[in-house]
């Protein structure tokens, strides 16, 4: 399966998981992702040695997890692309801070090894935040609340419409590549006297197809005004969903939940 | 090159998001003014193949690697900087919120890093001055070289800028302990390999069109006689200038600070860190009235102490009873996946 | 209803496409547009939306075509394209098919009210929420046919309904043209298609009006349709399979 197949599988599941019933599908999705943002924030704001502070953040995504029926194993797949870019950075910190932090029975934990440890918390709190946004939230319901955030119409439009003809192009290309592998035993990408032409044709194609889908959107009467079919009203519910989750956040941002407890059974 | 959102500081990712926005609303602004309502599906059917494009492994000969296009080269000299530009957020949006290929809250960095730089700077300081000019000579088989020279200079100038942008603000966040020297020497070369590569298929592609749809590549007019030498001189003037300025700057920053922004990284919280970066901007490095109430309020209002940087506290903060707490809530989250599991399997026994 | 008097076009200066076409589809007539590859069926559908525009005169309901009237005109018209892909823009096919309604000013409520009752007059209530780029093409070619019907148009234009779909599919789609009451013109290679439902066909040749007449009589012609690089359709051919080793 070449990566264009797989991407393809990729953006399929991410949809089958939006089209899904729960309670959290059913929000707003202005407030889901307001509440994603606000996390993330929060999440970003602990300090780099605050790992204990940070542990308890892990609740919320945990919680909507199971509320929202999704599985983790999908989001856990998107941690290869998170996880080697946050190790990347986040691997010098033990070589460069050797400065002592804490003791765990003799063994002596220096600070470089913290700030690394909360560093990927974070990278992995991060990616849940936004996943669980994606996987309870189709697409065009997500631009339909970015419009009522008075995102501008042109460049919201203009995502819905990509959105659109990403799985039609990806799928050309994922077909062209099987058709010239077959044809070029033992090549494991296109060569270079092909690099021009691979991508160039589809592109020369693709401007005709282009016109043709203009043709098609003003013989449906489009003058320039895009209709957003998604818009919903944010009702009570979604408030109140939101306002729990940001002073859930900063409740936990405030307290630190893990020492607390901790100290209730260490004394 | 798409960051994370641990990367980043939550300040530095709002300022990139800042700068990323009034771009993206200027672009808005011109692209309304144009008024050229077929240009939207050409956007996005171009945004779409481009997202698709970037996942073609081309084959580099001689080596038994493979390199892959960016693209923001690519559609500001198929688009127009301005379209091109909102093409490439449409496609990080894409890649952050369907494949986390860059963090939500990263997103106006990423956008800067990769688009601004592609589309902008690639076209209006290399694209655009290299076709007007009078480089190897008149003719198509010269307008080919200055579409392949303007691709390959492009993109190595446009990646050059965006890795460096990664280096910056992965520091100014305060996360990483790795010197900003080290750092800046990791990715710079890398991102050169990475750049002429790129370069090398943006120009194979451009070429490809221009043989047979030369309309549809945006800035070839040839400008009228002396205009072309005078903007080409103009640019390299403005390049050199800006080389000049921020090799000077790179090297004061390296020498001085031999540790990489030491003085930013740790204990400063008590002189007030926000005076120099951060908050303050405009203030950079001078003390005002603003970034001492910016600071005192920072203090006060604890729970978001690293607006800029992390580093207010020390490592020894961290205690046994916040590892063994930590361990503890750990098991909460254990026990509702369990819970949560338990309940799923009830509703479908009903 | 539709109406071409003298119209010729050329897409460049001495490759002309039509040459002086005219003719006349009355109102509720179902018309086949026939004719080789290059004979010029798009290009009269491209003239009559107003997507081109050449020399004479066409008429939709009494009204010319012109820059002025195209948004009149268009409503009026419903137009299936051969490329389902590039007619089904939106992520779903809920939002494809309220997209016109949308844009003629209908509010929300009753334009989903159309929605909802096409759909159901199609049997193709499930295809409501599904992503256009997951349906299989016969899907997105019904979804289609439901995009253009709630328009609510007078007469429907179809380009290459059939192509690319399989027995059954194809059968659905066939079933569906006839059961649709308004105006129809549709260009097809699929003489079996065409036979089944249209009444009238119009043969194209070289951008001009080779044959204009009953279906039924029309494509039995051989001669005819074997002149103009066609052949009868399947279902006629009979038993007689060695032609298809004929090559002159």
């Amino acid at each position: 399966m070449n990566k264009m197949q797989k991407a393809m599988r990729e953006l399929a599941e991410m949809d089958e998981l939006a089209a899904r019933t729960s309670p959290i599908h059913a929000l707003h999705p202005a407030a889901k992702l307001i509440a994603a943002i606000a996390y993330i924030l929060v999440t970003l704001s602990f300090g780099k040695y605050d790992l204990s502070g940070l542990v308890p953040m892990v609740l919320w995504p945990i919680l909507l997890f199971q509320i929202s029926g999704t599985e983790v194993r999908t989001c856990f797949y998107k941690l290869r692309i998170v996880l080697p870019l946050v190790m990347a950075v986040g691997l010098f910190n033990p070589i460069f801070d050797r400065s002592a932090a804490a003791q765990l029975g003799g063994v002596v934990i220096s600070g470089g090894v913290i700030s690394m440890l909360t560093l990927m918390l974070k990278g992995l709190f991060c990616l849940m935040a936004s996943f669980l946004l994606m996987a309870t939230t189709p697409i065009d319901l997500l631009c339909a609340a970015l419009r009522q955030l008075h995102v501008p119409k042109m460049l919201v439009t203009l995502l819905l419409l990509t959105y659109r003809y990403v799985g039609v192009m990806t799928e050309e290309l994922a077909v062209m590549t099987e058709a010239y592998l077959l044809r070029a035993p033992g090549q494991k990408g296109i060569h270079i006297s092909a690099w021009g032409s691979f991508l160039g044709q589809l592109l020369l194609r693709s401007m005709d197809r282009a016109q043709e889908l203009y043709s098609s959107m003003l013989l449906r009467g489009y003058h320039q005004h895009f209709h957003y079919a998604g818009i919903r009203p944010f009702r009570a519910r979604d408030a109140l969903y939101l306002l729990g989750c940001i002073l859930f956040f900063l409740l936990l941002r405030r307290v630190n939940i893990a020492q607390m407890l901790g100290g209730t059974l260490v004394g | 090159m798409h960051m994370a959102d641990a990367l980043l500081a939550p300040a530095v990712a709002a300022t990139m998001y800042a700068a990323s926005g009034v771009t993206a609303g200027i672009s808005i602004h011109k692209l309304k003014k144009d008024d050229e309502p077929q240009k939207l599906p050409v956007m996005a059917v171009t945004a779409a193949l481009v997202f698709a494009g970037q996942m073609i492994n081309y084959t580099i000969p001689g080596t038994g690697s493979s390199g892959h296009m960016c693209g923001g080269m690519l559609l500001s000299a198929l688009l127009g900087p301005q379209a091109g530009f909102l093409s490439m957020i449409v496609i990080l949006a894409i890649q952050c919120l369907f494949f986390a290929d860059g963090g939500l809250l990263a997103l106006g960095a990423n956008v800067w890093n990769m688009a601004f730089y592609g589309c902008f700077v690639g076209y209006y300081l290399i694209w655009r001055p290299i076709m007007r000019s009078r480089w190897f000579g008149e003719g198509r088989s010269a307008q080919r070289a200055r579409i392949i020279a303007a691709a390959i200079i492009g993109c190595i100038a446009t990646l050059q800028l965006g890795a460096f942008s990664v280096v910056l603000e992965t520091s100014l966040s305060g996360i990483a302990e790795l010197p900003f020297g080290a750092f800046v020497a990791l990715m710079q070369p890398i991102h050169l390999a990475i750049g002429l590569v790129e370069g090398l298929i943006t120009a194979a592609v451009l070429v490809f069109v221009f043989e047979f749809r030369p309309e549809l590549l945006q800035g070839v007019e040839r400008a009228e006689g002396e205009n072309s030498k005078r903007s080409l001189k103009t640019v390299v003037a403005i390049l050199a200038v800006v080389a000049l300025v921020v090799g000077g700057g790179l090297s004061l920053l390296a020498s001085s600070n031999p540790d990489g922004l030491e003085w930013a990284l740790f204990g400063n919280a008590e002189e007030g860190y926000a005076e120099n970066m951060g908050l303050d901007e405009e203030d950079f490095g001078v003390s005002s009235k603003a970034a001492d109430t910016a600071g005192a309020i920072q203090e006060k209002t604890s729970f978001l102490p690293d607006y800029a940087f992390s580093g207010s506290d020390s490592a020894a903060g961290t205690t046994v009873s916040g590892i063994v707490g930590a361990a503890m809530v750990a098991g909460v989250a254990i026990l509702i996946c369990l819970a949560g599991g338990f309940f799923r399997k009830k509703k479908k026994t009903d | 209803m539709i109406e071409f008097q003298h119209v010729s076009f050329a897409y460049e200066k001495n490759l002309p496409v039509l040459k002086d076409l005219s003719f006349r589809i009355e109102k509720g007539e179902a018309v086949g547009l026939i004719g080789a590859n290059g004979a010029g069926k798009s290009t009269v559908m491209k003239l009559l939306l107003g997507l081109l525009s050449g020399e004479g005169k066409i008429l939709v309901d009494g009204t010319e075509v012109r820059r002025e009237t195209l948004g009149e005109i268009r409503r009026k018209l419903g137009f299936v394209l051969q490329n389902s892909d590039n007619q089904m823009f939106m992520p779903t096919v809920y939002e494809d098919m309220i997209f016109a309604p949308l844009n003629y000013m209908l509010s929300r409520e009753e334009a989903e009210a159309r929605v909802d009752a096409v759909l159901a007059r199609l049997h193709l209530e499930e295809l409501k929420h599904r992503y256009n780029h997951k349906i299989s093409g016969g899907e997105k070619r019904m979804a289609a046919i439901a995009t253009v019907l709630a328009m609510e148009p007078e007469a429907i234009l179809m380009d290459e309904p059939t192509s690319a779909l399989d027995p059954y599919n194809r059968r659905i789609v066939i079933n569906t043209i006839r059961e649709l009451e308004q105006t129809k013109l549709i260009t097809s290679h699929d003489l079996d298609m065409i036979l089944d439902t249209c009444d009238r066909v119009i043969l194209l040749s070289d951008g001009q009006i080779a044959a204009d007449g009953a279906a039924q009589e029309l494509l039995r012609d051989r001669a005819l349709l074997e002149k103009h690089r066609m052949e009868l359709p399947l279902s006629l051919m009979g038993r007689d399979s060695s032609r298809f080793n004929e090559r002159d």
